[in-house]
């Protein structure tokens, strides 16, 4: 294969940090305080929450499903373990508990549509959009405005900086994200997994329990959803009850600029990490321009769109690629022949 | 019924049973689809399971593999009894499956595709380097030659296949399996292949159980066959007392007549104008110079081997995949589809080989399915006669003899065999000027082949132009007015009605034709 078409291909296959860097490179010029550390440093603080429920998002969409109810887990979890912790119990509960029940509570969510999904068949989008509805009512109701202050210990990860002045949830998202795809890539498990979203009779019938599969699935993402929720208490010292309201649709967009597809069996967690980094990107360089927060969201809207647009023009440019790549060596074949 | 009329031994040795099954049956929602079976498999045997189409042998081998669960019955494996197994339970059990419709895995690797279940892996880690070399020995073994590191999904239909006989065969170490049709979609190179395997396999102590239509298919390969007909086991039979006759009465249940109506031998000669003309059409690797006409009335063959060329042609010329050169006629007038929507406004349908991904839309029903293409035929105004369309669906499903519950069921829960009558119904419902039907015959049972086989001849090409291609070239020399013979991509030899000796067709397939005349289109026409 010549090297041209080497480059070609690679650059195709991780098309989304090509477009981070080249969004990078036309900020750096054009718009004014972008590429200042400071900055740099805030784009990636800004992107910690939603890069997780990307992430959540991604991981369903590579097993075959789709979840809506991550933005409602990621008030509810905090919400709901704050209220344990210091009013339904009897007795305060300390903060590591909390943070451990927090992440039990998105978890469990998770656990819930998995089952509902994956034993007793009930479709993924009405499920899930109906737990969405249900866990944002029930948190309006139970969370009138907001719950504040926060106990140190439980917005350590969301606010504390350390050296640099890097905020600690940058550290904690790489990690979680490198962990991942680490496990998608080298485990059984995680190819099992992957196998489900790319045929699940065919991984039924080699013996997978694609069930499980499901399952954990959604488990891991209400679990991420409970991590976001986590960070984004602790970054406003408060649990809200609009938190992560209308994340999700850009969820979506994030995990399938990061390479996800509808159809499943598809992306890795690195390539949603980019998907994230050009949203956060994206609203940082518009803030940064002076553009309306309403528009910010319209653009972002529009990123969905052409987030789709590009995916189906790199898999064509690819297949043309191969295809000339083997016409080509057939050329070479019959001369030399 | 389940009584046992062969010359089975009575079991001397109850060891010698590698599976029973007692009594099973499964219901569905309006079929039964197995009616109290019995069947014993012996160790180390090749059993072959055969019927009609419906007559539910996939349903049986599901049950066997703990893919789907009995509605009644007990499954003996090595002397244990169960009443229903999962797939989990199965595999412990060494059960594997090769099943009817291939399920791999696309995006992954063939290496992939073949450990999926068993990963080598160090401690919980995948070891990436050893999966590879184990694949290759693997696919070196077994004689093919493909590379480990490819996408599945940029294997030919047959090769994909073969993956998955070597996965049950090879990788999950099985004692019991199961294949079923697994030689319906190979290439006659591949199929050398796997009665090698199986072969090997058996004398391996391994026992299979193998579900085919093809009669001499049957013979070589089977130590005994079991007969369903219409969920009932009827009766299980030694090979050696059985010949293609005695088999086909066996599978039909009654005296089959073998001889399409036709007029054998006969060349027709009220042709009409051509339809379809092709020059030169080349897609670089996969056909060159391709040309031919076909005359209204008329029915051409394609014959070659797997992987010639044929499905290739086919989607050029509707627009699936673009020729990179030459030109279609279509009526006399040039033509170049972008899509097959284009094509059909042409009165040209194509009907897929691949009937699970393109023929069919599966969660449709089957009366919906049929009259996709032909809805035209059934407006009035803007709306659909839905009387008129019931009407024509229980023509269609009379003709074709399809197993239904209800023209209401969905497609996707009936049989191999019955869906690809549905397609072939769908093509025909729409009354199209030009037929392209790519392997119509594939995974139907003999009575059924020869009725798709009598419409094609009888009624489909009374207006229109058909051309065809089929697994067996005895199909072609049956119905066709004339063969083309495909081998690597180029046309090497014509052969007209009346006038073929089937061992020349034959050898031609196989590329005889090219090594007598390289690139010279032989002919054998008197
Ligand atoms: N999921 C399902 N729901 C309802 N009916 C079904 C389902 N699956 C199979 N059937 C019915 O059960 C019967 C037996 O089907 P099966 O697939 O076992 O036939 P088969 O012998 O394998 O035929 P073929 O040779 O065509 O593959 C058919 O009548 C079919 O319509
Ligand atoms: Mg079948």
């Amino acid at each position: 294969m010549p090297r041209k078409l080497q480059i070609e291909l690679f650059l195709l296959d991780n098309l989304i940090w090509v477009l981070l860097a080249c969004f990078f490179l036309l900020n750096a010029l054009i718009t004014p305080m972008f590429a200042t550390y400071g900055n740099l440093v805030n784009i990636l603080y800004h992107s910690a929450i939603m890069s997780m429920l990307v992430l959540g998002q991604g991981l369903i969409l590579v097993s075959g499903h789709l979840d809506l109810s991550l933005e409602s887990t990621l008030v509810f979890a905090p919400g709901v373990a704050m209220l344990l912790a210091t009013r339904w119990l009897p007795f305060q509960l300390d903060p590591v508990t909390t943070i451990i029940l927090t992440l039990a509570i998105g978890a469990l969510v998770g656990l819930f549509n998995g089952v509902c999904i994956a034993k007793i068949g009930v479709n993924p989008f009405l499920q899930t959009l109906s737990l969405m509805i249900i866990l944002r009512g029930l948190v309006l109701f139970l969370v009138p405005l907001s719950i504040f202050p926060l106990d140190k210990v439980y917005t350590f990860a969301g606010q504390a900086r350390m050296i640099g002045n890097i905020p600690v949830a940058v550290p904690i998202v790489f990690i979680i994200f490198l962990f991942f795809h680490f496990i998608m890539q080298y485990t059984a498990f995680g190819r099992h997994f992957v196998a489900t979203g790319g045929n699940a009779r065919a991984s039924y019938i080699s013996g997978i329990n694609t069930g499980r599969m499901v399952i954990y699935a959604f488990v891991i993402a209400g679990f991420l959803a409970a991590v976001a929720g986590l960070l984004a208490a602790g970054r406003q010292d408060s649990v809200s009850n609009t938190m992560g309201e209308g994340m999700v649709m850009l969820a979506f967009a994030g995990a399938i600029l990061g390479g996800a597809s509808l159809e499943g069996g598809k992306g890795t967690p690195l390539g949603m990490l980019g998907g994230a980094l050009l949203l956060g990107m994206i609203s940082n360089s518009l803030n940064l321009l002076g553009v309306g927060v309403t528009l910010v969201y319209a653009t972002q809207g529009a990123l969905i769109f052409v987030a789709i647009v590009l995916d189906r023009i790199r898999i064509k440019r690819r297949n043309y690629l191969l295809h000339r790549e083997q016409v080509r060596r057939l050329l070479i074949q019959e001369q030399g022949g | 019924m389940g009584h046992q009329d062969g010359d089975a031994p009575p079991e001397a040795n109850p060891d010698d049973t590698a599976l029973k099954l007692q009594g099973i049956s499964k219901i569905y929602p309006g079929t039964v689809a197995l009616h109290k079976v019995n069947i014993n498999v012996k160790k180390g045997e090749v059993h072959g399971i055969i019927g009609k189409n419906g007559a539910g042998k996939s349903t049986l081998v599901e049950i066997i593999a703990g893919i789907t669960t009995p509605t009644a019955g007990k499954i003996f494996i090595g002397g244990e009894g169960y009443d229903s197994l999962s797939r989990i339970d199965a595999r412990r059990k060494k059960i594997a499956i090769v099943p009817q419709e291939p399920q791999l895995i696309l995006d992954f690797t063939v290496a992939e595709n073949l450990f999926i279940s068993d990963y080598t892996r160090w401690g919980w880690l995948i070891n990436w380097q050893g999966l590879y070399t184990r694949a290759e020995e693997i696919v070196k073994k077994a004689n093919l030659h493909i590379n480990v590191r490819v996408r599945a999904g940029d294997l030919s239909v047959s090769e994909q296949q073969l993956l998955l006989v070597l996965k049950a065969c090879y990788v999950e170490q099985s004692d019991i399996i199961i294949l079923d049709e697994a030689s319906a979609s190979l290439a006659q190179r591949d199929e050398e292949l796997l009665y090698r395997i199986i072969r090997e396999r058996k004398g391996g102590g391994c026992t299979i159980l193998f579900i085919s239509h093809r009669a001499e298919e049957l013979l070589k390969v089977c130590d005994r066959v079991t007969v369903l007909r219409d969920g009932h086991s009827i009766s299980t039979k030694n090979c050696r007392e059985l010949d293609r006759d005695k088999l086909s009465d066996l599978i039909v249940g009654e005296k089959f007549c073998r001889h399409i109506k036709v007029d054998q031998g006969q060349l027709k000669k009220d042709l009409g104008e051509t339809v379809l003309a092709v020059e030169n059409l080349t897609r670089l690797g996969v056909y060159q110079e391709i040309s031919f006409q076909l005359k209204k009335g008329e029915i051409l063959g394609l014959a070659g081997l797997r992987g010639s060329g044929r499905t290739e042609i086919f989607r050029g010329i509707v627009g699936i995949d673009h020729p990179d050169e030459g030109t279609i006629f279509v009526n006399g007038q040039r033509r170049c589809y972008r899509s097959p929507a284009a094509a059909l406004g042409d009165g040209i349908v194509y009907l897929p080989e691949d009937r699970e991904r393109e023929g069919l839309i599966s969660n449709l029903s089957v009366r919906e399915n049929l009259m996709l293409n032909a809805l035209d035929t059934v407006k009035r105004g803007l709306l659909l006669n839905r009387s008129k369309e019931s009407r024509a669906v229980a023509d269609l499903i009379k003709e074709l003899d399809i197993k239904v519950a209800s023209p209401e069921q969905e497609v996707n829960q009936l049989s191999g065999g019955n869906k690809q009558k549905v397609v072939v119904g769908k093509i025909a419902a729409a009354g199209p000027q030009i037929f392209l039907l790519d392997e119509p015959t594939r995974g139907v049972d003999i009575s059924a082949k020869q009725g798709i086989l009598n419409i094609v001849r009888n009624s489909l090409c009374r207006e229109a132009g058909i051309v065809i291609t089929s697994p067996g070239l005895e199909d072609l020399i049956n119905i066709c007015d004339r063969i083309l013979v495909l081998h690597r991509g180029r046309i090497t030899g014509e052969f007209l009605r009346g006038n073929l000796r089937e061992s020349d067709l034959f050898s031609a397939v196989q590329g005889g034709a090219q090594e007598k005349c390289p690139g010279l289109v032989a002919s054998y026409v008197s």
